[in-house]
């Protein structure tokens, strides 16, 4: 994960994960769906977001209970802000 | 409700939790309306996220009250239950010895996750420092029937004993099937309850990975509830054929008049609330009680976001309009979530407010969510001379165990 990553390859990554997690079709995602339209709710969600927080290396804030309301757009800024907070890496013992 | 069947009186109590040694001083910190939750004391506490527990003060040390000779043969979580017991038999007044009781006498004791605290310290030994050997008492002191043993050990109990599984039902679901025992005449005391001691490291870990822990405090049925607060402890009670303590003169606190279980069989963590108010339903329905004579409910009421919610509207469902006039409050607010120890912490506040005319409060409940629409009796305890009471305990995996109380 050294190497910076396009906004267009995060955003690939991220809906290959989240088709993955919910079986839908990538290509059929939309990014105002939610995770819980996708059927991605309770643990199947917070599931994903460990997937992601692996996949980037990075450590999403803990002031929020509800992935299940995210959108696709908003993981995909959510993911955006916990990189940008990770210059290199020790934001994700804090 | 079958006329003959035994009847169940509780005839002593122990416990051991953030408020220290004794039933006492944790039912009338609840009562006070005294939190317990404190910052995290963890030698990773710098590294973890959560940063609050409801932990059993270090002065609380049951090393000095055990025997040496069983100490190391103990979990921390089995000092706890054996503590915990020997207040309740005290209590209780029972001779053991006279006429065969010892054989008669069951130990059922839940835990959510037995001894946590011996399989990270042997885990780390083996994969943080290489060490090639583990301690020779690791399999006995961790396995989740180790307390149930240890306690039938101490007071020479020769009836059934075992260990109940139930996550954060454990104590419920233990304290139900001891009852179940004697009216089942399969034994005529059975000292039960639950034990947990779970804050490792590796266990924080786990639960800040579910993304269920409020960073600050636990607030109960309040709209900017953000978690449940870990706790530990335990409460040991003595249950006991009704026909047997008045044969022997003794004062029941309370009587267990029914209890009630029953399985969501659906998500493995987002509770429904027809699971739970079928287990409400069927504890009342077993002890022959009508939902309007019930006047307190101690809720299961961790704090999350979804279990005050669906308890809420479980609560509705099986009481109907009879809701709106209940007492409901989460003591958790003040002893924390002590999983597997948690009905038993609070069956205290139970048998506390049939006893003394006192409910204690739910603590922090400072914004009404319309969700949350019940009177949990913020801040300050409320007079009120309960006839009857449920106490809630729900687990993950959707499974609920539902005490009902009447006054003895």
């Amino acid at each position: 994960m050294n190497a910076p990553l396009s906004d267009e390859a995060i955003r690939e990554q991220i809906f290959a994960i989240v088709a993955r997690q919910s079986g839908v079709d990538p290509a059929a995602l939309r990014p105002e769906a939610t995770l819980k339209d996708l059927g991605v709710a309770s643990l199947d969600a917070i599931e994903l977001i460990f997937d992601l927080e692996e996949h980037f290396d990075i450590t999403f804030p803990d002031d929020r209970a509800d992935f299940d309301t995210d959108t696709m757009q908003q993981l995909v800024d959510a993911v955006h802000s916990a990189l940008a907070a990770r210059p290199d890496g020790t934001e994700a013992a804090a | 409700m079958n006329p003959a069947r035994r009847r169940i009186a509780i005839t002593g109590m122990g416990a051991i939790s953030a408020y220290g040694e004794g039933a006492g001083p944790l039912w009338r910190g609840m009562r006070d309306g005294v939190s317990a939750i404190r910052p995290l004391r963890h030698p990773f506490a710098s590294q973890v996220r959560v940063k609050v527990a409801a932990q059993v003060p270090e002065g609380a040390d049951a090393a000095k009250q055990l025997p040496e000779s069983v100490l190391s043969l103990l979990d921390r979580s089995s000092r706890f239950a054996l503590l915990a017991a020997g207040e309740a038999i005290a209590q209780a007044g029972l001779d053991f010895a006279a006429d065969g009781l010892a054989g008669r006498t069951a130990v059922v004791i839940g835990t959510g996750v037995g001894g946590e605290g011996t399989h990270d310290e042997q885990a780390r030994r083996l994969y943080a420092e290489n060490a090639t050997r583990l301690h020779p008492l690791t399999i006995v002191r961790m396995m989740p029937n180790a307390p149930a043993a240890q306690i039938s050990m101490a007071h020479g109990l020769r009836g059934p004993a075992f260990g109940v599984v139930g996550a954060c039902a454990s104590s419920n679901h233990a304290l139900a099937q001891a009852a179940l025992l004697i009216r089942a005449g399969m034994a005529d005391v059975a000292i039960a309850g639950g034990t947990e001691s779970c804050l490792s490291f590796s266990s924080l870990r786990a639960w800040e990975a579910m993304r269920v822990l409020s960073d600050d405090t636990c607030r109960p049925f309040s709209r900017n509830r953000r978690g449940l607060v870990l706790g530990e402890g335990a409460g040991v009670f003595v249950l006991e054929a009704m026909e047997h303590a008045q044969a022997r003169g003794a004062a029941p606190l309370a009587e267990l008049a029914g209890v009630g279980m029953s399985a969501d069989a659906g998500d493995i963590a987002a509770p429904d609330p027809a699971g739970a108010s079928a287990a409400m339903t069927q504890a009342m329905a077993d002890a022959g009680l009508a939902a309007g004579e019930i006047d307190y409910v101690n809720a299961h009421g961790t704090g999350t976001r979804a279990n005050d919610r669906s308890e809420t509207q479980a609560i509705h469902r099986a009481f109907g309009t009879h809701a709106r006039r209940l007492l409901v409050s989460s003591t958790k607010s003040m002893h924390g979530h002590a999983l597997g120890a948690s009905g038993a912490l609070e069956l205290v506040a139970v048998l506390g407010a049939l006893v003394e005319g006192v409910v204690p409060p739910t603590l922090n409940l400072d914004e009404a969510d319309p969700e949350c629409d019940l009177d949990y009796v913020p801040d300050i305890a409320r007079e009120c001379a309960v006839r009857a009471a449920l106490s809630n305990s729900f687990a993950f995996g959707g499974l609920n165990a539902v005490l009902a109380l009447k006054r003895a």
